[in-house]
């Protein structure tokens, strides 16, 4: 059967067309896990809309060439917060709301908690597995990394170190979470893996790529896609738990000029970039590493207020 | 007092600054927390005229009071939001209300969150003035999650009728109210975001007077009993009722917020923006209170256009004194 597309939700709109939420569905030949791709709740995020056009042309040739090939149903939501894309903002911009802090019980009623509420509870009842894209935000570039809750990790893991990411991060629950998608479908048992990589309003195509050969991994490795692996080699993800990763923050406020680039690994001492006062013309601060590591997260925004995040370093283990 | 909290350097110069102003020196502290979102314009007009009226006092400019607790105001906590007239700071974009307890070495929000925290942490009382959600009105109301007994000699003393007990939410952990929850706090809501609805002001400002001379933190020299006596109602979560529209258009209301409206009542009526032809009337499914009504008319399908707190339970969750 050829994949179907499904409105899981729609709304009338006040001029007209309808806002709705789409959902592409491939389904099964067997009963193996059914997975779930979800990317486009932050507006102006856009990587995940790349990884997903990706798996859905590789899916509809699958079909033609290998018919068999779809043991478990995929289900694929490519833009799941049509408004916010259509006006590239994190926030539906109606409402002035990020969805990704409306999931979860005892939220005024809205339209926007009513969507999040379709969406999850679409999601719940269609899969077995769930991967919840994200780019960063509109300051910091990520390299291609999952964010694994404490209490969610013996679950997560093993399908985390499949899907050819850079990092994974180990970290305890934050209070902030419990609003977010990903959270409640861990708490409802569905393992859900959130994909953070590049930054907002650009698509970066080799990060793309790289998170796509690790979804077909991933895939055969549920057993969902009868198919032979990637020969691209799958990397081994740098696992780190809190304690070992560095964070960099801006003593001033200024303009952050970067020396340095996501994915370089760094020696202790290493330049950073430096913050300058764009009005004086003087230099506030030359940025080092006070560590050795891989850098994963680096500030590409330039203006920078005191506290903001300049670098996240995964510490390398022999510093600990 | 007026007192400068907080200063984070911003890069094109203008420090941004954080002010609390204080009154009194002995009793336990009320704490008053206006601002939190930048567009909740009642709140900062309540807590302006709440200096005015305490410095009056203590100045000695007002013979009918004397001050003899502590009060301490923190009118606006987004500034970045206030300054660029909108509800959240364009550069994060975050709610400001959701970064407590915050982090005094972190952004800037977290900062401002950890500096409102740490400032009244130590309060006997907390009050945090809000408007609506947008688009939203709200008739003067108390919001709290889980009473007890210092939190309901809260409402008697503020006076206000109407109370609405709220579900415990995925986000309420890190809302500033929920850091307050070893303190005696609520939350006053009233009019609707960009604002300023003098009215309810006036009804807020009186509610916190009586509030006041209720504690002991102000007396009031006439020694005039009260002749109106206020009775308070306690709504609970599943006594509200959403009422949502079916279309979509521009919706135009006919009743207001504070109204009682009987089962069956218009609330209003949606047209279609193009032909001008009525999509649908909005009627009220229940008599109640009508505490929160649409203000802005474009809307969607699907999105609430009245909140009414209907009257299930039985007398005894009336508080009357």
């Amino acid at each position: 059967m050829p994949v179907q597309t499904q409105c899981i939700l729609s709304v009338k709109s006040p001029l007209g067309p309808p806002i709705e939420i789409l959902k592409h569905i491939f389904p099964a030949q067997s009963n193996k896990p059914r997975v779930s791709f979800v990317t486009g709740l932050h507006g102006d995020e856009l990587e995940g809309l790349y990884i997903c056009h990706r798996l859905m042309q590789y899916l509809k040739e699958l079909e033609t060439t290998h018919p068999n090939a779809i043991q478990g149903e995929i289900n694929i939501y490519p833009a799941v917060n049509p408004q916010a894309l259509e006006n590239s903002t994190r926030l539906w911009p109606f409402f002035s709301v990020d969805i990704n802090r409306t999931f979860g019980p005892g939220q005024s009623p809205s339209l926007a908690v009513e969507t999040s509420q379709a969406l999850l509870d679409d999601l719940q009842s269609s899969s077995d597995i769930a991967i919840d894209f994200h780019s960063s935000n509109l300051h910091l570039m990520e390299l291609p990394q999952i964010r694994i809750i404490k209490d969610f990790e013996k679950k997560l893991l093993p399908l985390a170190k499949k899907t050819n990411v850079d990092l994974i991060w180990v970290h305890p629950n934050a209070d902030i979470f419990e609003s977010t998608l990903g959270f409640n479908l861990n708490r409802a048992k569905i393992p859900t893996l959130v994909i953070e990589t590049g930054i907002c309003h650009r698509i970066h195509q080799d990060m793309g790529d790289q998170i796509f050969n690790g979804m077909l991994n991933l895939l055969h490795y549920t057993g969902t896609l009868n198919i032979t692996p990637p020969s691209e080699k799958i990397k081994e993800p740098k696992q780190v738990q809190p304690d070992q990763v560095a964070m960099v923050q801006a003593s001033h406020s200024g303009l952050f000029i970067k020396q340095v680039e996501v994915g370089q690994i760094l020696k202790k001492g290493d330049k950073l970039g430096k913050l300058i006062d764009p009005v004086t013309g003087n230099v506030l601060e030359e940025i080092t590493t006070s560590c050795s590591g891989l850098l994963f997260t680096l500030r590409e925004h330039p203006l920078t207020h005191k506290g903001s995040p300049l670098v996240r370093i995964a510490k390398n283990l022999s510093e600990q | 007092m007026k007192e400068k909290i907080l200063t984070l350097p911003n890069p094109f110069g203008g420090d941004l600054e954080l002010y609390k102003n204080t009154w009194g020196k002995s009793g336990e502290p009320l704490s008053i927390v206006s601002g939190l979102q930048g567009d909740h314009l009642n709140g900062m007009f309540l807590n302006s005229h709440l200096t005015q009226f305490l410095d009056s006092i203590v100045e000695g400019l007002d013979p009918h009071y004397t001050l003899t607790g502590q009060v301490q105001t923190f009118p606006v906590v987004n500034a970045n939001a206030v300054q660029s007239g909108s509800r959240l700071w364009p550069l994060d974009g975050m709610n400001m209300d959701l970064a407590f307890p915050g982090n005094p070495d972190g952004e800037t929000a977290e900062a401002i969150a950890s500096t409102i925290w740490q400032h009244t942490k130590d309060s006997f009382w907390g009050i945090i003035l809000q408007s609506a959600p947008p688009h939203y009105e709200d008739a003067p109301h108390i919001q709290t999650y889980k009473p007890d007994g210092r939190v309901k000699k809260m409402y008697r003393d503020l006076q206000i009728e109407t109370v609405r007990r709220q579900k415990e939410s995925s986000t309420q952990k890190v809302n500033l109210f929920h850091q307050w929850q070893d303190i005696s706090s609520v939350i006053l809501s009233a009019g609707s975001p960009r604002t300023i609805n003098l009215q309810q002001c006036e009804t807020l400002f009186q509610s916190i007077l009586n509030f006041m001379k209720a504690e002991g933190i102000l007396k009031d020299h006439r020694n005039k009993k009260s002749e109106h006596k206020t009775k308070t109602r306690i709504y609970q979560s599943d006594e509200e009722i959403a009422v949502r529209t079916t279309t979509a258009g521009m919706f135009l209301k006919e009743v207001k917020v504070g109204n009682y409206l009987k089962q069956g009542q218009k609330i209003g009526e949606v047209r279609d923006i193009y032909s001008g032809k009525r999509l649908e009337e909005i009627t009220a499914p229940e008599d109640g209170l009508l505490i929160t009504l649409r203000q802005y008319p474009i809307v969607y399908e699907k999105e609430p256009m009245a909140i009414i707190l209907t009257a299930k339970k039985s007398w005894r969750e009336y508080l009357s004194f």
